[in-house]
This record gives C-alpha cells, structure tokens and sequence, in this order.
C-alpha cells in the first residue's frame, strides 16, 4: 500500500474519529455529572442530523442557521430528557437509570420516525469548494468541515472548564459531587447542564456528518455504541480521553480497513470496547484502577 | 488456646497508615472486645480480620490456618462469620429466608438439585429451615420469621443479622459495632443474646462504641489508638489505664468511660 | 403495612387457570395465524424466564440477550438443516452453545458493574449481529437462514400449528416451573441474596462471581432454547430477528414484570409480543387501527420500561402483588 493510499485512510479515520470524539465527549460529560452511562446519547446525535434536515428543508432556513437551530433544538431535547426521565428517578441507582435511559432512546427515535418518517435525509456540502489534494490524497472539504468543527467544539469546551465558574462547578461535580453540593454547587442544575451539552455536542456532530452519510431515525445506537467504545477507551469521565479515545478509535477502524478487511469493519469499535472493558476499564489515559467502578 | 492471632498486621490507605502492626489473640470461647476512639482503625483491622480487606503487613492465623488474603467466602467455610455496621441484610427477602442464606456456606444443593426438587435437595432444605427457625428465636425475633427485612425495626435487624451470621456455623463471629442505634432495652437484650452465643461454643471478637455494653460483656479488651495497640486486658484493668483514659480524653466525643 | 412472604395459594390457583387456558386454546382455534401468534408468545416467555432469573432475582443486565436467542437459532438450524442430524439434537446444542457463548461473555464481564456491564453485553450483542451477517457460509448472511425443519420427535415430524404451539408451550411452562423451584431453592437464594447486597452476600459464603456467572450462563441458555424453537417452528431466522432490538425487547419484558417475580415478565412478555399482533387476540381490528398500534409499538416499549423504572419499579408484579392485598387475600 502506497503512501496516498495510506493518507487517504488516514483522512477517512480523522474524519470519523471527530465524529466519535464528539459523541465519547457527550457520555464522558453526563457520566462526569452523574455517574451514569446515557444509553440516549447516540440519539441525540441522529436529532442534530433530522431536525437539521428538517430547519433546512422544511422551515427553509439557510444552512448554518438550520445547523443552529437543529443543534439548538437537540439541546432543549437533552435538557427535557433530563428533566423528565432521569431526574425523577432521584436514588440515581445505575441499573434504573441504565433502563430508563434505553426507554428513551427507543421513545426518541421513535418519535423521529412518525415526524420525519423513514427514509434516508441528506443535507448539501457546507462549502461548495473543490476539495483539497494534500500529498496526491483527496481531503474532501466536508471532512475538513467536520474536524474544524470538532476542533472548535473542544476548543469551546476547554475555555468553559477551564476558563468560566460554570465549567469550574461541572469539574468539582466530576471530582466528587457531595463535595460539590456541600461547597454550595447547585449539583441538580449542572447534571441539566451536562445533558444539554452533551445533546448538542452529539447534535453537532449529526448535523456535521449528514451531508457524507446522510442520517434516519435508526441511526443512533450505532454511533452511540462507538461513541461509548471511544470514551471507555480513552478513559470514562475525562474530556481529554475522550477527544483522544475518539480519534483512536477512528483511526483504528481506518487501518483495520486498509490492513485487513472491511468486512469487519463494524466489529473493531465493539472489539476495542470488550478489550478494554476487560483488560483495562479506565482506558488508555486513566490512572485509577477497578475501585471507583 | 487461641482461636485468632493477629500477627503485627498494617494496612495503608493511601499512604496513611490505618493499623500499624497490631497484634494480639482470641481465645476460644471468650468475648473479646475492640476499641478505640474515632479514626483509631478499628473498622479497617475489622475489615482485615474478616478478609473483606487485605492487610498490607503481617498474618492472621486462625485455628492454626493462616488465613492471610484468603476470599471472604472461604473464611466463612473455615468458621469466620461477621455482621456489618450498617446492616447489609438482604431486603427483599423475609427474616426466615434471610438466615437460611446464612446457611449457604455450610450446605452444598446445586441449582440443578434445587430446580428439580430432589429429594436430598428437599432434605436439605427441610433442615435449613428447621435451623433457620432455631436461630431466629435464640435471638428472640421468631415472631418475624415471614417478615420482610426490609419492615423490620432496626434493632431487631441486628439481631436478625447476627441470625444470619450464626447460620454459618462459626467458630469466631465478628460483631462490627451492634449496638449502634439501639436503645437500652435493645443493648440489653443484646447483651443477653450474645452470653447465649458464647455458651454454645462461640467465640465473639465486638467492636463497640457503647462503653457500658463493652464492660459489661467481655472477656478481654483490645484498645487501638491510631492505628496502634496501646492496651489489652481484662475490663476492669483497661478501665483504670492512665494511657486508655488520655487517649479518650484527647477526642471530643469522649465515650463515657 | 407489613409484608409477608411465602407461596399465596392464590397466585397457584391463577397459574392453573392459566395453564387450564393454555391447553383449551388449540382446542378452540385452527386458525394458523392465532396458534402462530401464541407459540411465538411461548417463545418470547422462555426467553424472559431467563431474563427474570438474570434481572429481576440477580440484579444484572444484559442488554445482548438477543445475541445468545440468535446463536441458539442459527446453531439449531446448522445442526438439523445443514448437518442433517436428528432434530432434538438441534436445540441441545444450541442450548450448549448458548451457555458457553454466555460463560466465555460472563467469566471477565461479571467482574464489572452496572452500566459496564450492560455496555460489554451490548457490544457483544451487535458484534454477534456483525457476525451472523458475514459468516454467511454458516447462517446464510443478511438473506437469512431458510427451509429450517419442522420440530420432530421420534421421528414424528411435529409440522401443524397446534402441535408447534404444544411443543412451545410444553417447554415454557417446563422452565417456568424448573425457573419457580430454582428461585426458592438454596442457589435462588444465592442470587436474591445479591440483588440485595453484596457484602451481604459474601459474609454467608456465597462466592458471588461464580453465582453471578451461573446465572448468566442459565439465562443464556434459556435464550438459545427458546433461539432453537423459533427457528423451527418459524422454519426462517435472519440476522434482523437477533439485534439489539430485539435485545432491548427482552430486557423491556423482564423490566415491565417485575423483579422477584417469573409470572410478572411472562405475563409482560404475553402482552408486548401481542401489541403487533393484537389482531390476532382481538377480532375484528380495523386494519388502519392495526397499523397504528403497529407504529408506536416501540414508543410502547420504551415509555413502558421507562415508566415502570420511574413510578412502579416493581412492575407488573408488583400490581399484581398490591392488588391482591388490596383484596384483602391473606397470603399463606
């Protein structure tokens, strides 16, 4: 295999690592604020892609703006669902949640189903430039799109933890959340906040990649699967780990197409995700061992 | 002779060191008490004695095993049984059923047996339950034996769990503090329950906050304070030991000694 | 109010009715797509019986139990379509090779907890999915398996529906039963005893990895059983009839039943299998009102487990439990 060949792999893996990293960021923040696994994250990545779709084709707006609104809406979804299915359930005992959360799912893309039906929904190129040739490899511009995206995500991300009280109270919930409460960090209000941002970053991520890949109601679970596939292994309840369990992850799908076969290709995110599970739950970037599971 | 040495053992949490090389024994047929003021380690060499824990340094020796990182459910079989702070009874299930789990270790039905009510499985279960009914009222609490452990009073669930405790046939029951929350009637009772154990030929090493309860009942006392034995003998010496009493007297919620 | 435990005769004599219904059906009906319905119903009972003993005793989930009914039905058909063994040779193998997929799933997974659990399960799930697609010489690939033989026993090939819905039926109360003795037995103990606290469990001795193992094994075993049966009386499986789906089906079951309970998740089995075939239960069902029943199936299934979770975490087992009390029925 050639060098340009490799790239071109190499690109593919980049692209769809962002994509990964952007739903793995989603588990890793609402797990940072409860403890526990979203089983709905994979949805709200197929509702940034339809309710996109829907800003644009059906509303009429241009573009970017059907991407904020698509974007937008999923984040008022993520906040509601927090508000009337996990909230409730205030013993936040894992295995209910663990259910609860898969009932929404179901219930979202469901409810996808009857608004926007079954078929297949695309979304134009968001520029309608040539794509970019780098070393006789073809970057297509939506890729580009894609991982500036991302990397303006993650950009936008570390400013808030790192930068604003907000993002301080999310971290201190992270660290040990009765700590938190007793500092007076209104606890309840950022596990809101993290479904929010998780909605949208996996929202941008849909909205994103429909153009390539076009999206439907049933497209969530498996995005949602390698989504968790790269935040286990980067490591569970680290942004860092995510973004880098993310694009792993991607790459690793990539090569395993051009080294082995892509009649498994599916399979290597789920393969990665019982090896690490088994050999090292706190990923690749943890430190602590088995005790905090 | 002795039915438990604790052999200069340590445990480190995180770099602080939780017991530091306590050692000391247990004899058969005897109520031995362990205490200390708060944060002296008697919950973590509790937690090691029992093998819910492994200690960093040292052996414990039992019955002349050493029983030293072995699996909790082994040193059940061997005839090591405990009851835990908060009580970790099994909820959904009544107060019968609750004690003949306790049962478990010392009968051997498969599940093949059991979903085809073989006779010897049948047997056996007959057994347990005539058991089960035994301790239940050795302990006084038989007439909540169809109760959910769940509804059951607090005190009487500690009773149930030394109950369950029992149901394992041990020759060492550990009792981590079962007077926490019960009020005089109940330690009484309590107190009374456990000479009836030790009567039946069993050891009991108690760790207990309730001085009164403490003096009262045991043979003999160890007293840890950070993590280091400074006393042990009979009630009434550990009572008038000037190191005991300054130990005491330098935390705030002194017991009443 | 205090509970109390202990067998409610009640409850027994509910069960004889239901049986005694059960055994009246086929004498009632011919129609073929009736008896299909409830065998399928049958079916759908054997696999939550696992579910119950995994979820609602034991205190795990799975959520690739579909994975293990897919080896159970591509294993059986293998065997008796394209080896041409004997038929009841079909089903003891897949139960086999179900409880060994399930054992090598369990032995480094039970070592997690909760929604690490869950996760490795639904990987396995979909990467059993992947494989049933693309090992195509042995399951036909995305085509399907077809032309799978009827059930036979003793060379007496069992090809009508009411035989089909006597064999299913006849397994499913068999492990219903076998399910019933297990739960109060000492190993049921065992696994109740985790569900309600671990530490708990280990002071009795109970070596809680191995019964956590065992259970899983015995659940996927019941699902490669009930796996084995729709292949045959199906007589066609796909790699769409084991996805996660279809996973999520049976967890929903087990969930909306109830915990502690095996009548709860068989009496919710019977009625969320029914929901897209409500018209063979009910006569008469406009065909517009079927398609939309049929539509919001899944909206069905998931507010069902959601809500359950939320306000009645004791599911239908629970309301049946309270409603007897409400009767005033003095337990036994």
């Amino acid at each position: 295999m050639g060098g340009t060949e490799l790239l071109q792999f190499a690109f593919a893996g980049l692209k769809n690592g962002s994509i990964y990293a952007l739903v793995a960021l989603g588990f890793t923040l609402v797990y940072g604020a409860t403890g526990v696994i979203n089983f709905a994250q994979g949805e709200f990545y197929m509702l940034g892609g339809m309710l996109s779709v829907w800003a644009y084709a059906s509303l009429g707006l241009s573009l970017p703006l059907a991407g904020i609104v698509g974007i937008g809406a999923t984040a008022l979804v993520g906040g509601v669902f927090e508000f009337t299915a996990v909230r409730p359930r205030k013993d936040g005992d894992p295995l209910a949640l663990i259910i609860i959360t898969v009932g929404g799912s179901m219930m979202l893309s469901s409810m996808a189903r009857h608004r926007f039906g079954p078929t297949e929904r695309s979304l134009p190129q968001f520029s309608e430039r040539a794509n970019l040739t780098v070393a006789g490899a073809v970057l297509e511009m939506q890729t580009a799109w894609i991982v500036g995206l991302t990397a303006a995500a993650v950009a936008g991300l570390w400013y808030l933890y790192n930068r604003t009280s907000l993002g301080q109270a999310m971290r201190a919930c992270a660290v040990d959340r009765d700590a938190a409460r007793i500092v007076g960090i209104d606890t309840r209000l950022m596990v809101t906040v993290s479904f929010v941002l998780a909605a949208a970053l996996g929202a941008l991520a849909g909205f994103a990649v429909t153009p390539l890949t076009q999206t439907a109601f049933d497209v969530g679970p498996t995005v949602g699967i390698k989504g968790f596939a790269a935040a286990i292994l980067g490591g569970l309840g680290n942004p860092v780990a995510a973004v880098v369990g993310g694009l792993v992850l991607g790459m690793l799908e990539s090569m395993s197409i051009a080294f082995v076969s892509s009649t498994y290709k599916d399979a290597i995110a789920l393969v990665v995700l019982l090896v690490v599970l088994f050999v090292r739950p706190q990923g690749i970037m943890g430190r602590s061992g088995r005790r905090k599971m | 002779m002795s039915l438990l040495e604790v052999r200069q053992v340590l445990k480190r949490f995180d770099g602080l060191i939780a017991v530091d090389g306590a050692s000391f024994e247990v004899y058969e047929n005897t109520i031995k008490a362990l205490i200390g003021p708060n944060g002296a380690g008697k919950s973590t060499l509790f937690n090691v004695l029992t093998a819910f824990d492994s200690p960093d340094e040292g052996r414990i020796v039992f019955d002349g095993i050493d029983i030293t990182g072995f699996k909790p459910q082994r040193i059940v079989r061997l005839g090591i049984a405990r009851t835990f702070q908060n009580t970790q009874l099994f909820e959904e299930m009544t107060a019968l059923e609750n004690v003949m789990t306790g049962a478990h270790a010392v009968t051997k039905s498969g599940m093949l047996r059991g979903a085809f009510r073989l006779p010897s499985a049948v047997a056996e279960e007959r057994d347990i339950v005539e058991e089960a009914g035994r301790l239940l009222r050795l302990l006084g609490i038989e007439q909540w034996t169809d109760v959910y452990a769940s509804d059951m009073p607090h005190g009487l669930r500690r009773l149930l769990e030394i109950a369950r405790a029992l149901a394992t046939r041990p020759r060492l029951l550990c009792l981590d503090e079962p007077a926490a929350g019960l009020n005089t009637v109940e330690t009484a009772t309590l107190a009374e329950a456990l000479y009836r154990i030790r009567d039946k030929g069993v050891t009991i090493i108690v760790v207990e906050h309730d001085m009164g309860l403490v003096m009262e009942i045991s043979d003999e006392i160890v007293v840890l304070d950070r993590g280091q034995k400074i006393a042990e003998g009979p009630p009434r010496l550990i009572q008038k030991d000037p190191v005991v009493i300054a130990a005491y007297l330098g935390e705030d919620d002194s017991d009443d000694m | 109010m205090m509970r109390k435990g202990g067998v409610d005769l009640r409850i027994l004599v509910l069960l004889a009715l239901v049986m005694v219904s059960l055994c009246v059906v086929p004498l009632l009906t011919s129609d073929r797509y009736q008896l299909k319905v409830l065998t399928l119903v049958g079916i759908n009972v054997i696999t939550v019986t696992g579910m119950a003993l995994l979820f609602g005793f034991a205190g795990q989930v799975s959520l690739g139990h579909a994975a293990f009914v897919g080896i159970g039905a591509y294993t059986s058909a293998y065997v008796v379509s394209t080896l041409g063994w004997p038929w009841l040779i079909g089903p003891v193998a897949a139960v086999v090779v179900a409880a060994l997929g399930g054992f090598l799933l369990a032995l480094p997974s039970l070592r997690l907890r909760g929604h690490y659990l869950a996760m490795a399960t639904l990987g396995f799930g979909e990467i059993m999915r992947v494989v049933f697609v693309e090992a195509s010489a042995v399951t036909g690939g995305p085509d399907g398996f077809s032309g799978i033989p009827y059930p036979s026993l003793a060379g007496l090939e069992i090809d009508s529906p009411a035989g089909n819905y006597w064999l299913v039926w006849g397994v499913a109360v068999v492990s219903m039963v076998l399910s019933a003795n297990l739960v109060r037995s000492r190993s049921g103990r065992a696994m109740r005893a985790l569900h309600g606290s671990e530490s708990g469990a280990m002071a009795c001795g109970i070596d809680v990895t191995a019964v956590k193992v065992r259970v899983f094994v015995l659940s996927a075993a019941l699902a490669g059983l009930a796996g084995a049966l729709h292949a045959h009386v199906i007589g066609f499986i796909s790699p769409a009839s084991f996805s996660l789906h279809v996973s999520v089906l049976i967890v929903a079951m087990a969930v909306a039943g109830g915990t502690r309970s095996l009548v709860g998740p068989a009496l919710a089995a019977t009625l969320l299998t029914l929901i897209p075939y409500a018209d063979a239960v009910i006569p008469g069902l406009s065909r517009p009102l079927l398609d939309a029943i049929q539509a919001y199936q899944e909206d069905a299934y998931g507010l069902a487990i959601s809500a359950v979770m939320l306000f009645a975490p004791a599911g239908l087992a629970g309301l049946l439990r309270r409603a007897v009390a409400v009767r005033g029925w003095r337990l036994a």
